[in-house]
């Protein structure tokens, strides 16, 4: 098992110093002092939580970037930059004054954070920067990024197009700008603001040496975050909870009695509980028009800015958690009008997280045994080959978890490893065995075990696993000795965490 | 019978002998084998499969017969064997082949081939740091290569050659080189094992595996009847006894050394109905099980399987376990463990497959497996959990939409590759002849569902009659379906 998601995620943005063109002098990165004033330096110290073992943290580690100041005493940054944060530190271009910073709102799916000087007065006399959300194809951009020297320079390049695309986080797609330009790597440049003109048209998201292209997180996505967090809680970007397939096949058109010629798409999957779910969107459904917005065969509307995108657009940006949209669908032929409520789904109210950042994970020791709750990134902990090459159980339940785990279970408990001591014997072996009872009481969550095992039977604990070998036992009497020698031996600085 | 996962990069070649005072004898009698085969292609089910040659060796046993690796003669078409100083090739035919083992028998027409050659005769297992002599044809040799090495280990193995049976395998040091598959190790002018597989160098250096006697006389006892019946197996994973909780729990002693618990029953297998998780197996066949799932045979430890591995098939076997803490006596008839199979290489039959409107429909099992590496998760989980999560009981085969010929009848399918079909019209499809039931009625309109999520096939019955040519033809489909048997 080896970290290497993190790894990938940070070689793209700062791969080794050799853009595979020669730069031109067109598009050659210039010493930019204009932006001075409306762009801090960014150092943050942060410790990746170790899902292995789950008690530590790893070593420290820092970023550096460019963040852009907003109104209000406010540092705009990408969530990457300060993920898992320890400590977060504001620089001064000019003076080099440093402050911490407190860190406000953090956004991992659309990789946005909200920064604020400890000290208000910090940024008094910046030139705070206006979000804009017109650029388009056809425009140019500036990235700005810090020189090792902490000089902020400046590369221009055009944005080639505007489309719905993965971010970080895996099944996260949000709008994209997408420029051709050739970037200096910096090594001080995790976070790295996009200007049109002087104004804050969005944030670096990734950068591929080798296409030569550049991705930001645009403007609109940027104003998105801005709004959900001025008006109180932060919810996030909202998903529906759906899935659909093209209805080019003139044959599939007719099994779903849909009129020719038109648009629409076949809704092919709808999540348990998720929104579209609680309005009646059934599986079968053809999905002809999101509010005004009418829907091709291909899934695309038409954007007045950008011509055709995606309809997930209008689902996740266009909208905020909380509003309502009308979903024009045509069931069995007959044309119906469905109303969602978009909810955002925090990633830990999902049965499997698909991260968890920041939180430390919860675990269990006892009689040496670690059980853990899994989460998609401890599945990633196997690289980036994860869903061939973890443990397929545990791949499984990430994947099908809707259709796996149902109520009450609430979350997947799974044996992750054992720590060898003398009451383990013929247990060493052990590993990635998903827990459904422990004394007999089933397992919903890792809080239901310390309370199954106050109540032993006969004197043992009884584990009951999904697989071979399908149950073992532990001397109940010795459980907590054998848990102090463990915590000892191994240096554990608690036996859980459980919160 | 214990199958294993583990997946081994495993290469097959053979042991190269060594040669004392009475290998002059043994080595006449050690053949070049040259195979031309024809190995399936099951990403073109309907062609005959691309032509090759392989070399090996063989060497002569009781009866006239000579003796090899399966691996050596899979899938072939023509057989020639050659002797040491003999400019003759003489044609040979396979009599019997075991997949599951590795071996088979051939035979030459030509009587005045086995002309003053001596059958080899089979010794039993050598002691550990013994010399053996390996005697083969290695890369491209075409003389008798003699190396020589000791005996490094005796353990079970698994075998690459199915990739699902574990065996006795009995490792030694002598060089092993490809090509060399088939050849006698000897010791004493006994063949002591017959040389299969190796690592590849970069795995391990000096390990070659050759087959031990007990696995070759067994192969040879079982085909008197005129049959290769395979291996049987008792269907059941078990975990070793060694927590001394685990043990008081069960009702054991905790101190104690013998039991294992037995963690899953296979449906169907010898012992559904007899055995059942939980129990505790104390003996097998009056031997004491240790807790490590070891016995004592003939003053030696050995795995258990190994009292299974000597039986055949409807042979029985006895075992006394505890049971809610009673002692009770049960006697399992054995029987083969054929859902195993979908993870086993399978040599010398047709790929099965029906196609219909362009659409190909396959069973799943390893070669279809290794010729597309599905991603999709239904497939992959049909594959990887096929045993372990007893789906052979709903699905006796698991049908996947292995590819696509492209038509215009098909031109928006293409994302469904890969799929595990659920259900034609509404009938579920557990097996390949359901796939041609399904659209062998008269119906206007054929709705495909897949596994998982994704959108309905639908497929209007005129146009794809209309297709049918168009397509026979474009893709040079010699047949549109072969679904096992003659044909």
């Amino acid at each position: 098992m080896r970290l290497l998601a993190t790894a990938a995620a940070f070689a793209l943005l700062l791969p080794t110093l050799s853009p595979a063109a020669p730069v031109t002098a067109a598009t050659a990165p210039k010493r930019d002092r204009t932006a001075d004033a409306s762009v801090v330096r960014v150092t943050s110290t942060n410790q990746q939580t170790d899902l292995i073992r789950p008690w530590t943290r790893k070593a420290p580690f820092t970023r550096r970037g460019l963040g852009a100041v907003l109104p209000k005493n406010r540092v705009l940054i990408t969530a990457e930059l300060i993920q898992n944060y320890s400590h977060v530190e504001l620089e001064k271009a000019e003076s080099g004054e440093r402050m911490e910073a407190k860190v406000l709102c953090v956004d991992y799916e659309a990789n946005l954070a909200l920064l604020e000087p400890a000290e208000p007065k910090y940024l008094a006399g910046m030139k705070p920067l206006d979000v804009v959300t017109d650029a388009v194809a056809g425009d140019t951009l500036r990235i700005l990024q810090l020189e090792s020297n902490d000089a902020v320079v400046s590369t221009p390049g055009p944005v080639t197009t505007v489309e719905v695309a993965r971010y970080q986080i895996d099944d996260a797609s949000f709008l994209l700008y997408r420029l051709s330009l050739s970037l200096p790597v910096k090594e001080s440049s995790f976070t790295a603001p996009v200007l049109k003109e002087n104004r804050l048209a969005g944030m670096l998201l990734r950068y591929s040496p080798q296409s030569q292209t550049a991705d930001v997180i645009p403007g609109p996505v940027v104003a998105h975050f801005l709004k959900d967090f001025e008006d109180g809680e932060y919810r996030g970007f909202p998903r529906a909870g759906f899935q659909f397939a093209s209805t080019r096949d003139p044959q599939l058109r007719q099994y779903a009695n849909m009129p020719a010629g038109n648009g629409g798409v076949y809704v092919t999957d709808v999540v348990e509980g998720m929104p579209a779910d609680k309005a009646g969107l059934k599986v079968g459904d053809v999905l002809l028009a999101l509010g005004d917005a009418q829907i091709d065969q291909d899934g695309n509307y038409n954007e007045p800015l950008y011509g055709r995108i995606t309809v997930s657009h209008i689902l996740s940006t266009k909208n905020q958690a909380g509003d309502k949209l009308a979903f024009k669908i045509l069931r069995e032929g007959k044309p119906m009008t469905l109303e969602v409520t978009l909810e955002k789904k925090a990633a830990r109210d999902y049965a499997v997280p698909p991260y968890i950042f920041e939180t430390l994970p919860n675990y269990v020791i006892a009689g040496g045994l670690i059980f853990q709750e899994l989460t998609r990134s401890h599945l990633k902990e196997w690289g980036n080959e994860w869903r061939r090459a973890a443990p397929q159980r545990l791949v499984l339940y990430d994947q099908q978890q809707t259709q796996l785990i149902k109520p009450p279970r609430k979350r997947v408990v799974f044996l992750s490893q054992v720590l060898p001591t003398a009451a383990t014997v013929g247990y060493n072996e052990l590993a990635f065995l998903v827990v459904t009872k422990v004394n007999g009481q089933p397992i919903n969550e890792l809080a239901d075990l310390p309370k199954a095992l106050e109540k032993p039977v006969d004197g043992f604990h009884k584990i009951e696993f999904e697989d071979h070998p399908r149950e073992i036992f532990l001397d109940a009497a010795q459980t907590a000795e054998v848990d102090q020698m463990v915590k000892k031996t191994y240096r554990l600085p608690a036996l859980s965490r459980l919160k | 019978m214990f199958r294993r996962l583990a997946l081994l990069a495993a290469v097959v070649v053979a042991t190269a002998p060594a040669v004392r005072a009475n290998v002059a004898d043994v080595r006449k009698s050690v053949f070049r084998i040259t195979n031309t085969l024809q190995a399936p292609d099951y990403r073109a089910p309907w062609n005959p499969g691309n032509i090759g040659r392989g070399v090996g060796a063989g060497f002569l046993i009781s009866g006239g017969r000579i003796m090899t690796n399966a691996h050596v003669i899979s899938d072939a078409r023509f057989i020639e064997i050659e002797r040491e100083g003999d400019p003759k090739k003489y044609p040979a035919k396979v009599e019997f082949v075991a997949n599951d083992c590795d071996l088979a028998v051939l035979t030459v027409l030509d009587p005045s081939f086995k002309t003053g050659l001596k059958e080899l005769e089979f010794g039993g297992i050598p002691a550990l740091e013994s010399d053996v002599t390996a005697l083969g044809y290695p890369i491209g040799g075409e003389h008798l290569s003699v190396t020589r090495g000791v005996v490094s280990r005796v353990d079970y193995q698994l075998f690459s050659h199915s990739a699902v049976d574990s065996h006795l395998a009995i490792q030694i040091d002598a060089a092993i080189n490809p090509g060399n598959s088939g050849g006698p190790v000897v010791q004493n002018g006994k063949v002591v094992g017959v040389a299969f597989q190796g690592y590849s160098g970069d795995v391990a250096q000096n390990v070659g595996y050759m087959i031990p006697t007990p696995v070759v006389t067994r192969f040879l006892k079982d085909i008197e009847d005129g049959k290769y019946d395979k291996y049987v197996d008792i269907a059941l994973t078990t975990f070793h006894l060694l927590n001394p909780a685990q043990r008081a729990a069960l009702g054991l002693k905790p101190d104690g050394n013998t039991g294992i618990l037995v963690s899953s029953v296979m449906a169907g297998g010898s012992c559904d109905g007899l055995v059942q998780r939980g129990d505790v197996l104390l003996t097998i066949d009056g031997l004491t099980i240790y807790s490590d799932s070891s016995v004592q045979i003939d003053g030696e430890r050995v795995e258990m399987p190994e009292v299974v591995e000597r039986k055949f098939k409807g042979d029985k076997i006895d075992f006394v376990l505890l049971r809610n803490r009673q002692e009770i006596k049960v006697t399992v008839p054995l029987k083969n463990a054929d859902p195993y199979l979908i993870q086993a290489f399978s040599y010398g039959v047709r790929p099965r497959y029906f196609i219909y409107a362009g659409l190909v429909f396959q069973p799943l099992n390893r070669n279809l497996m290794a010729a597309y590496n599905f991603e999709d998760l239904h497939t992959r989980y049909h594959y990887n959990f096929y045993v372990i999560d007893q789906l052979f009981v709903d699905r006796p085969e698991v049908i996947v939409l292995a590819s696509i010929l492209p038509d215009r009848v098909n031109s928006y399918m293409n994302g469904h590759r890969g799929m595990v079909v659920d259900t034609i019209n509404g009938k579920k499809i557990r097996r390949l002849e359901d796939v041609r039931e399904a659209f062998d009625v008269s119906a206007p309109t054929f709705v495909v569902k897949m596994l998982g999520s994704g959108r309905p096939l639908v497929l209007q019955k005129a146009e794809v009659d209309a297709a049918r040519d168009r397509i026979r033809n474009r893709y040079n489909l010699v047949s549109e379906s072969y679904l096992g048997g003659e044909g």
